[in-house]
């Protein structure tokens, strides 16, 4: 049987000279001017995020337990990496990597041989069930994947060969993965720009991300509930998500997107640009090489981000409730869930969050 | 010989909002009613703009051009830059990277461009005296 342990954490910690593990400050890759910290991987792009997506990947390959697990840095945009794994319920705690080691000890337990581990970051197009044949072929306790720029958070491990009191922080750290060289296309989602090259290699076809939706005419994507005014233009390749409304004279072109429960207003010109989902776009405005999100305004060409605190310009629309299509909750029930739970309520430390 | 009328630099608020915007309005207002008004806006120190912003600077122009005067933006942010493109206003205002640079542009032909030994319409109709005998 093959697991997957999916984790929406900051980078692995580095394990000192003193074989300890300690926790790594600002390993995450998202910039800190844009998004507030939500993961990369957690954002909605072409109607579903990386991190759904990757889900879909094990499942599709046949993987038997999947599970999520959140780290606590998180916790101020947890609501949106919830939103962000619809079709998997995520467990919240401290440390996710801590919780890897207590996930991957009772995999032990139903049978579960090989186990993924995954830090929800980088799109890989990698095969599951071909990278499990090279893991088996390898006769080593750990492969890791990598790409032409190096290594990858992507870990298949043998579940029996990981000691009962090891910490798999140590166990990444000090053993010699063999390399599984990831044939496919891989976008690591270091920032903003990378996140709209996806949107575009994904609209021109350079990679397998396909839209959500339909392809209602050549290199045009939308996505059920979308409205489109008859004045409204849509110039191919351009994707329009779940509910999102384009109004009059509106036009969007050259390999934008506009995703999930959005409003372009009358007039306005969305040009090489991607509005994240539940963002509202106002009368006659002109964005171009641009990320929106919400009242975040992220212009790449000169990469300027701004805030906007006019309303009628840009803003966040009201977020829908999340859809209940969840699965019953995680069977792997995790200890320091209750914990993060207690210190939230006394309000969050924000010491940690605040480097990364 | 004519008296040109100097241009004038006033420097931009750090923050041009719906309420600064109006004072800022107010304290411009003579000059834009004066007679052919000739003003820089100086936004090396704006921080934030929003669409009052533009709309006070677009009311400011029209007023300026109504008196058959001008308004000239420089040092314009990349953040305001941004914003003005935002808006589609981009366009509408000539921009300059400095003040200097903007009070130059006032100057409709620089004195040093046009050569001083030629008339100007020598090269586009030829000799004026041969076309006259011609007729």
């Amino acid at each position: 049987m093959v697991g997957a342990i999916i984790l929406v954490a900051p980078e692995i910690p580095q394990l000192p000279r003193g074989g300890s593990a300690a926790k790594t400050s600002g390993g995450d890759s998202r910039p800190e001017e844009f998004k507030k910290g939500t993961p990369l991987a957690c954002i909605e792009v072409l109607g579903r995020s990386v991190l759904e997506r990757g889900v879909d990947q094990m499942l599709r390959a046949g993987v038997n337990a999947i599970t999520l697990l959140g780290d606590s840095c998180f916790a101020p945009v947890r609501d949106e990496v919830d939103q962000a794994a619809t079709n998997f319920p995520l467990t919240w705690g401290d440390d996710a990597w801590r919780g890897a080691t207590r996930t991957l000890r009772r995999h032990k337990e139903p049978g579960i041989d090989v186990t993924f581990l995954v830090r929800a970051a980088a799109y890989v197009e990698l095969d599951p069930l071909d990278a499990l044949q090279f893991h088996r072929g390898q006769q080593q306790v750990v492969t890791r994947a990598f790409d032409e720029a190096g290594p990858l958070d992507i870990w298949i491990i043998d579940t029996a060969g990981v000691a009962e009191s090891e910490d798999i922080v140590r166990t990444l750290g000090e053993s010699e993965p063999a390399r599984y060289e990831v044939p496919g296309y891989v976008n690591r989602l270091e920032g903003p720009r990378d996140l709209r090259r996806l949107v575009v290699d994904s609209l021109s076809s350079r990679c397998r991300l396909r839209p959500q939706g339909s392809e209602t005419r050549p290199g045009v994507w939308v996505d059920e509930g979308a409205q489109v005014h008859r004045t409204a233009r849509i110039v191919a390749p351009a994707f329009l998500g779940r509910k999102s409304k384009i109004e009059e004279q509106c036009l969007i072109t050259r390999c934008s997107n506009v995703e999930s429960n959005c409003q372009i207003d009358y007039g306005t010109v969305v040009e090489d640009s991607s509005i994240l989902s539940n963002s509202y776009v106002g009368i006659g405005l002109d964005v171009s090489h641009s990320i929106v999100n919400g009242n975040q305004l992220l212009n790449l060409e000169r990469g300027v981000a701004l805030e906007i605190q006019d309303p009628g310009m840009i803003r966040r629309n009201a977020i829908p409730r999340k859809e209940a299509n969840l699965q019953p909750a995680d069977t792997f029930d995790w200890e320091e869930t209750k914990s993060t739970r207690e210190e939230e309520k006394r309000g969050l430390d924000l010491d940690d969050v605040s480097e990364l | 010989m004519p008296i040109t009328k100097p241009v004038v630099i006033m420097e931009l608020p750090e923050v041009l909002n719906r309420e600064t915007a109006q004072t800022f309005l107010l304290e411009l207002q003579p000059l834009l009613e004066s007679h052919r008004p000739r003003i820089v806006l100086d936004g090396s120190h704006v921080h934030y703009i929003d669409g009052s912003g533009v709309e006070m600077l677009l009311q400011c122009l029209e007023e300026a051009m109504k008196r058959d005067g001008d308004l000239k933006l420089s040092a314009v942010s990349p953040e305001s830059e941004v914003i003005l493109e935002f808006l589609r206003v981009d366009r509408v205002f000539e921009v300059f990277p400095t003040s200097e640079d903007a009070v130059r542009s006032f100057s409709a032909i620089p004195a040093e461009a046009v050569p001083q030994d030629t008339p100007l319409y020598g090269g586009l109709f030829g000799d004026v005296q041969v076309l006259k005998q011609a007729s």
